[in-house]
This record gives C-alpha cells, sequence and structure tokens, in this order.
C-alpha cells in the first residue's frame, strides 16, 4: 500500500515546483504583429570597431534589420500630400562604447537638398513625436534630433521642445555619412551611446528608447526644392534598443535548475521503489 | 483503475477550452498567466478531492506512482518513462532560461482609446441643423482635411495612415464613432492627439489639433459629414445610463 502522508508531501512539492517553474514562462505572451511592419530596432553588440563611417560596409550585412512604413507629414502645417520615399529599413549595431545606425530608402535621383534624420525622445517625460509639440494635459519633455543633409555632407545633432523651436545644440555630438547608390541611400548615423549633454539621447544597454523618422527627397521640381521643412516623409514614434550584454550568470541558473530537478526525480523514484518493493 | 486519471485530465482538459476558446467569445482574452492560475486551481482540487480517502488516493496516485517507479515495466512503458524523467528537468532548465532571460520585446502599451473627455465638452449638442446643404459641406472638408489620414471611404485607410501608430481611425468599424456623442467627437478633433490625457498616450498620435486651423461651424458640420459618409449615428444622451 501507498503511504498517504508521504505522498500528499511529494504532491504539495510537486505543486511547488511546477508553481515556481512554470508559471513565469506560459505568463509571457507575445505583442500582436505590427501589421504593418517593424515595431522597434534592434541594435546588436558587435565587438571592436563598428562599420560608423562605411554605410556599404560588408558588417552591415550580417546585420538583421527593421522595416517601416512612412508617411506624408499631414499632421501639422506646411503639409504635404506625396512624397518620395515610402519606407525605410533599419539596422543598429553598437560595442558597449559606440553606436551606429544604418537608415536605407529608396529615392531615384541623388540631389543636394536630400536629408534624412532620426529623432529621439529626450529624458524621462514623453515627447509628442511631431517636434515634443505641447500637449494639453501632459507636460512632454524635449526631443533629440540628429540631421543629415546630403550638400554639408555630416550630421547636426539638434533639439527641439515644440514647434519652431529647432536649434542646432552647442555642443554636436553625432556623425554622419551618407552614400547614393541605384537609387538607394544609405546614411548612416553615428555617436557615443552616452553623452555628458542634458540635451541628448543617452542610451544604456537594455532599455528601451522611442524613436521616429524622416526623409526629403531634395529633387527640383517646377524650379523649386520638393521637399524641404515640414513637408517630408515621417513616422511616428517606435522602440529602440541596444542589446544588452550577454549576462552569463543565466546559464548558471539553468543548470542549477536542471540538477535540481534530476535530483528531486532521484528522490522521488528511490523512495517509491522502497515504499512498493514490500 | 485509471478511471480518475483520466476523468481529471478530462475536467483540465475543459477548463482549458472554455477559459481559452469559449470564454473569448463573450469577453475580452484572459492574460495567459490567468488561465494558468485557473488551471493550477483546478488541479490542486482535483488532487484534494483524489486523496480524500485511501481507495480514492490509490486509485489517483497508484498508475503515476507505479509508473514512475518503473517497477513491472518493459518496452514501451520503460521508454515513456524515460522520456518523461529526462524532459522533466530539460522543461525546469527552460522555464528557468525563459524566465531570466532579457526580454526583447517592446513594452506593452496600454492606450485607452475612449479617455473621458474634459468637463467642458460634456453635453454639447451641434448647434447645426442636419441639411443636406450642410452634410455636404462637412464631407467636403472632410475630403480636405481628415481623408489623408482616415481615408475616402471613412475606413482609416488613407495615402498618409501607414506611417502612423496608432493608426487613424476607423469610422466605419462600429467600435469608434457609433459608440460616440457628437460632443466627443467635437472634443477629439478640437483638441486631436495633443488633447489626450496621460492614459490616451498623447505624444503618439499623429491625430491633429484642428482647433488652430478650423472654425467650430466646420467642425460640427465635419462630424455631420462623418457619421453619414460611414454611415453611423452618433451615441445620443438617452442611451447614456
Ligand atoms: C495626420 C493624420 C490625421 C488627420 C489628417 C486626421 N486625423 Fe483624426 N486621427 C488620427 C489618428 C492617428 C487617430 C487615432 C489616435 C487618436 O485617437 O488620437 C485619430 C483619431 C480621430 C478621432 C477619434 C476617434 C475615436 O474613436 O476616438 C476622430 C473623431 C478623428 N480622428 C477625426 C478627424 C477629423 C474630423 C479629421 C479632419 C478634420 C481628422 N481626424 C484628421 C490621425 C489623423
Amino acid at each position: 500500500m501507498l503511504n498517504g502522508q508521504r505522498i500528499l508531501r511529494t504532491i504539495s512539492i510537486i505543486g511547488l515546483f511546477g508553481v515556481l517553474g512554470f508559471s513565469p514562462g506560459f505568463a509571457s505572451e507575445p505583442p500582436p504583429p505590427g501589421e504593418t511592419g517593424s515595431v522597434s530596432v534592434r541594435m546588436y553588440q558587435l565587438e571592436g570597431s563598428l562599420p560608423s563611417d562605411d554605410p556599404n560596409s560588408s558588417q552591415w550585412d550580417s546585420v538583421p534589420g527593421s522595416e517601416f512604413k512612412l508617411a506624408p507629414q499631414v499632421h501639422w502645417p506646411p503639409r504635404i500630400q506625396d512624397v518620395t520615399v515610402n519606407s525605410v529599413k533599419v539596422k543598429g549595431v553598437h560595442n558597449g562604447q559606440e553606436l551606429a545606425i544604418l537608415v536605407e530608402y529608396e529615392d531615384p535621383t541623388e540631389d543636394a537638398a536630400d536629408a534624412a534624420a532620426l529623432e529621439f525622445m529626450v529624458g524621462d517625460k514623453p515627447a509628442h513625436f511631431a517636434h515634443g509639440q505641447e500637449m494639453l494635459q501632459v507636460e512632454g519633455g524635449p526631443v533629440n534630433i540628429w540631421f543629415w543633409k546630403k550638400e554639408n555632407g555630416k550630421a547636426v545633432d539638434m533639439s527641439a521642445k515644440g514647434f519652431k523651436t529647432l536649434q542646432a545644440q552647442p555642443k554636436q555630438d553625432v556623425q554622419a555619412k551618407g552614400a547614393w547608390q541605384n537609387g538607394i541611400w544609405k546614411v548612416v548615423f553615428s555617436r557615443s551611446l552616452k553623452t555628458d549633454d542634458t540635451q541628448d539621447v543617452q542610451i544604456e544597454p537594455g532599455e528601451w528608447r522611442s524613436v521616429a523618422f524622416a526623409f526629403w527627397d531634395g529633387a527640383i521640381v517646377d524650379g523649386l526644392v520638393k521637399e524641404k521643412g515640414g513637408q517630408k516623409a515621417v513616422s511616428s514614434w517606435w522602440y529602440i534598443r541596444a542589446e544588452p550584454s550577454r549576462d552569463n550568470s543565466i546559464f548558471g541558473w539553468v543548470i542549477l535548475g536542471l540538477a535540481l530537478a534530476a535530483a528531486f526525480e532521484l528522490v522521488i523514484v528511490r523512495k517509491l521503489r522502497k515504499g512498493q518493493s514490500v | 483503475m485509471k478511471g480518475p486519471i483520466i476523468s481529471g485530465a478530462i475536467i483540465l482538459a475543459g477548463v482549458f477550452i472554455f477559459l481559452k476558446f469559449l470564454l473569448p467569445l463573450f469577453t475580452a482574452p484572459l492574460p495567459a498567466s490567468l488561465i494558468y492560475l485557473y488551471l493550477a486551481l483546478a488541479l490542486s482540487g482535483i488532487m484534494i478531492f483524489g486523496t480524500m480517502s485511501a481507495p480514492s488516493l490509490e486509485a489517483l496516485m497508484g498508475p503515476i506512482f507505479r509508473f514512475l517507479s518503473g517497477q513491472g515495466q518493459s518496452g514501451m512503458g520503460q521508454v515513456a518513462r524515460v522520456a518523461v524523467l529526462v524532459m522533466f528537468p530539460l522543461l525546469v532548465g527552460w522555464q528557468t532560461y525563459t524566465r531570466l532571460a532579457p526580454s526583447d520585446l517592446p513594452p506593452a502599451e496600454n492606450r485607452t482609446i475612449h479617455p473621458a473627455p474634459p468637463g467642458e465638452f460634456v453635453g454639447l449638442s451641434n448647434p447645426y441643423p442636419k441639411t443636406p446643404e450642410n452634410i455636404m459641406m462637412g464631407k467636403g472638408l472632410y475630403a480636405a482635411y481628415c481623408s489623408p489620414c482616415h481615408g475616402a471611404n471613412f475606413d482609416g485607410k488613407g495615402p498618409a495612415a501607414p506611417g502612423f501608430n496608432p493608426p487613424p481611425a476607423n469610422f466605419s468599424d462600429p467600435g469608434t464613432i457609433a459608440q460616440l456623442q457628437e460632443a466627443y467627437l467635437f472634443w477629439r478633433i478640437k483638441k486631436g492627439g495633443v488633447g489626450l490625457p496621460v492614459e490616451g498616450m498623447p505624444w503618439k498620435s499623429a491625430m491633429p489639433r484642428w482647433e488652430v486651423e478650423l472654425p467650430e461651424e466646420f467642425i460640427w458640420k465635419i462630424i455631420m459629414g462623418e457619421y453619414d459618409g460611414a454611415h453611423q449615428s452618433p451615441r445620443t444622451w438617452e442611451e447614456e445610463e
């Protein structure tokens, strides 16, 4: 016969194990997939130097990218109803010190006024994606904009908090390099993950930040630049994160869990054998 | 002999199917963690019931224990037993990993789509009569100002819609403006995304603040055109409890 008390004890141990071991795994649910593309950019961690000044570096080939749809800027005047750039591929890498973000998009012609920008929320207060424009019931924060233009060939590190407040920062921390080929622009932005400038977004590996994109086709149409200023292709906020460095202590815990479970089984089976072989 | 184990398994499967598939037909789906909790409760209920008397205890646990101890087993029985004994530690290891591994998912978003409007907008009614001329004018203004995002067919699929998250509202969906009063739309159109309270995540909304560009008269007429074009009617005061 089976010993009732011992069995009850066994059952409660199994139950405890079940709750501890299994519930968190079942509890984490993936978010519904985005209908129109990615929801975040992942900056992969690399060892050594980054392909920061070469948009065509073969180092980029092995980095998986995200893709985001863009809209003509119809949120605020001056609006534009039709833009050249309709989507962008984004890749990111970092090495614990520096980061590099590659944007890649179609633009049939190379023009002096072609431009690309990344926008980030800065600090703890949420900022509206349209240049941190004023919100009525919520106190918002500023945005940091990294603006690259073909004719200058470099990036400008800018700040805004509300419409008509966009300004180049006194302290410039961002670099950029663009290359156009066969109707495709590739622009790499790079910076150190952290700066000592409070106007800048600070990238902490493992933490999520908000990012938005904007692109201008500077082609000359009827004697005028097609897209400039507020007339551009835009996105609203998406997420970006520098991959945290791998924490190897996790594998220690996994092995401990495995060993405990195996030891637990061994004890149970031995007890059962003793109890049953009368 | 196997009776109680099988009926226990059937009860658990039934509870799972009910929570996971039947309940969502009537209300919002339960989170997996809650389903798990209910299953664990059901399991402990079965255990308590099965261990109440010595015979029922033997009936419930006897086969399980004989299976685990491996006595008197051969062939397929042995293979199954070894498989279970190997799988269990692996599962615990896997669960430990998924629990500790840093999540790759961006923060979950709990955006309230229809937060409460500010007091000054409650109870307003459209001061313009629903004449064909007014509706026509509203539809014309809608085509000019709203259709790039909300779509010429009022379905939220305008040419500018794909770039924005959250997407522009789909007015032909019975879950949007048909649930709302005209006064609520008046607030949303006037103040736009930036007018939302914190639970509406105003920093993400591309909905323009139209009060800076359109007079109130236009907004009231656009509301008329919007309901007419989307084949919906506003919720009225009488329907409020
Ligand atoms: C730039 C794109 C854009 C334009 C142009 C635009 N909207 Fe919106 N609208 C949105 C987005 C995005 C949302 C969803 C987010 C939100 O509720 O703020 C929205 C939400 C709304 C809602 C709330 C619906 C609900 O179920 O709560 C109403 C009403 C609305 N828009 C009316 C209008 C009207 C009327 C116009 C034209 C005068 C207009 N919108 C123009 C983007 C736009």
